[in-house]
């Protein structure tokens, strides 16, 4: 096996060595990970060199306070680094930077996805406001076992919590917390391993069996949770009035909009001038009904947003820590997401490869959402479609 | 009930033009509805029909070229793609998706025209109003 190496070193300062040494030794010219921020309250990214390895750095933070492919898109949305870059990302930070590359917004060249299994991460809100320490450590011991439990919504029903698609997963599950194992998917990742000095021992075997194990049982686990949360949640929306309800707290202040990664566009539809109404529409709207809520269209830029990203949808939750009034945003886009991928089976960030579904079609396909004959003209009419 | 309104939103090459030859063979067909023409309908963002229901139309009739007819050759499949997603959505999310209705009319089917106008009109009235109309909290 030359794509899996085993690597010593003790929990969280044993995978941090692992960037030093490939830093120092040439490998990567740059690192792109999270450290803690100046206060040390909260984590931020950073982009760092050999000399400028930062001594909190950490590859994986209890919170995730930048989606990370909002950051690479800021790197090399205009064209491809210049220095030979790894970026440590959460699984569904990876996704979203699969699908954005595919929309054409960060571009992979002279770039090395590092993933790794995810445990899950804290509400942003939580973790700010309590002891950093405790809830540090909290999560640092639960790395190797799965057993970190948050009240995050996206990581409560997260089912690909692997680092699948990266050029090099790091992967903790079922492993004893000295040591973890790397594998290579890529070309590029394998030329990366080739050169890491880790060992190829033996029983590298069973250490990957007894992942696999683990992870075949939490995935089906998770995924099983997953739908029954969501399907839970689907009877509390349903309906116009319910979900009026479950937005009616929304101050549109379009956090959820910039803090999400698929949605990129530089203008925003929802804040473009072709949405702005004149007092008069306003007032107009306003006697139609005898009474309007202000600012209007509210539901419509959540159905609308919906609209234009449910289909990159990677539920990574960035939209809810990012809400000030506690919307389960996440949950609802995951709700809908669910539903419009499964009409063109697409699984957004599982790879390169698969197109967009707005970029393809088939000539023979959804025949069941148009209605083109009336009943007395289905006869008569010549106009062959098949 | 009050007046019911649909919006449509017509490619110019095909539906368009498949109104305008029922308007000039002189048919007659339900006056209800308000009629947007697009290009192409693959030009309907799915806000577009959205909007339309949030501000109270009761229900909203896209038009295209049939497939393989298209003007641009292949707009209507795309069309064809963000319908779906837009009905979809309003499925998971309880909105009532019958209606929103993509139908196919050729230029020189004048005729068809109406009766799909005609047709929908009589199932939105049989659905009566949309309750986005009065609903103050949108």
């Amino acid at each position: 096996m030359d794509d899996i190496k085993w690597l010593q070193g003790k929990g969280k300062p044993g995978i941090k060595s692992f960037f030093q040494d490939i830093l120092t030794r040439g490998l990567i010219d740059t690192v792109l990970m999270p450290a803690k921020n100046k206060k040390g309250n909260s984590y931020a990214w950073f982009l760092m060199n050999k000399d400028g390895f930062l001594e909190t750095s950490d590859p994986i933070p209890p919170v995730m306070t930048i989606q990370g492919a909002n950051i690479l898109k800021n790197i090399t949305k205009k064209g491809e680094s210049w220095s030979k870059t790894a970026v440590v990302l959460r699984p569904c930070e990876l996704r979203a930077v699969i699908e954005l590359t595919k929309l054409e917004q960060i571009n992979l060249e002279n770039i090395i996805l590092i993933s790794f299994d995810c445990p899950g991460a804290y509400p942003l809100t939580q973790y700010i406001s309590g002891d950093q320490t405790s809830l540090d450590q909290k999560y640092d011991s639960s790395l190797y076992t799965a057993s970190f439990e948050t009240e995050r919504n996206a990581c409560i029903m997260c089912d690909k919590f692997t680092g699948q698609g990266a050029d090099i997963q790091l992967c903790f599950l079922g492993q004893s917390d000295d040591g973890f194992l790397i594998s290579a998917a890529s070309a590029k990742g394998k030329e990366l391993l080739k050169d890491v000095n880790g060992t190829n021992e033996e029983n590298l075997e069973i250490k990957t069996k007894k992942r696999d194990e683990l992870l075949g049982q939490l995935q089906k686990e998770k995924n099983e949770k997953r739908q029954v949360i969501l399907d839970r949640f689907k009877e509390t929306i349903y309906g116009t009035d319910n979900l009026l309800n479950v937005f009616s707290a929304c101050i549109n202040c379009h956090n959820c909009r910039r803090a999400c990664p698929i949605c990129f566009c530089s203008e925003c539809y929802f804040e473009s001038k072709a949405l702005y109404s004149e007092a008069d529409n306003q007032l107009n709207r306003a006697t139609r009904k005898n009474a309007l809520r202000m600012p209007s269209d509210l539901l419509l830029f959540h159905l609308g947003r919906m609209n234009h990203m449910s289909i990159s949808c990677v539920s990574c939750g960035a939209c809810e820590d990012a809400c000030p009034e506690n919307i389960p945003v996440s949950l609802l886009f995951s709700l809908v997401s669910r539903d419009t991928q499964a009409v063109f089976n697409y699984d957004p960030g599982h790879s390169l490869e698969e197109p967009l579904p707005f970029v393809v079609y088939k000539n023979e396909e959804l025949k069941e959402y148009e209605a083109h004959y009336t009943k007395r003209h289905q006869s008569a009419c010549n106009c062959n479609t098949k | 009930m009050n007046d019911i309104k649909i919006v449509a939103f017509l490619c110019n090459w095909c539906t368009y033009t498949a109104a305008d030859l029922a308007g000039t063979s002189r048919l007659k067909y339900e006056p209800e509805v308000r009629i947007i023409r697009l290009m192409c309908s693959s030009r309907i963002d799915p806000v577009f029909i959205l909007k339309a229901l949030m501000d109270g139309a009761d229900g909203v009739l896209v038009g295209g070229c049939a497939p393989g007819d298209c003007h641009y050759s292949k707009g209507n499949y795309y069309a064809r793609r963000k319908v779906a997603v837009a009905k979809t959505i309003a499925e998971s999310m309880g909105i009532n998706t019958e209606r929103i209705r993509l139908s196919w009319i050729p230029a020189s089917e004048g005729p068809l025209f109406a009766e799909v106008v005609n047709e929908f009109t009589e199932k939105i009235k049989e659905l009566g109003d949309n309750p986005t109309k009065n609903e103050v909290y949108l």
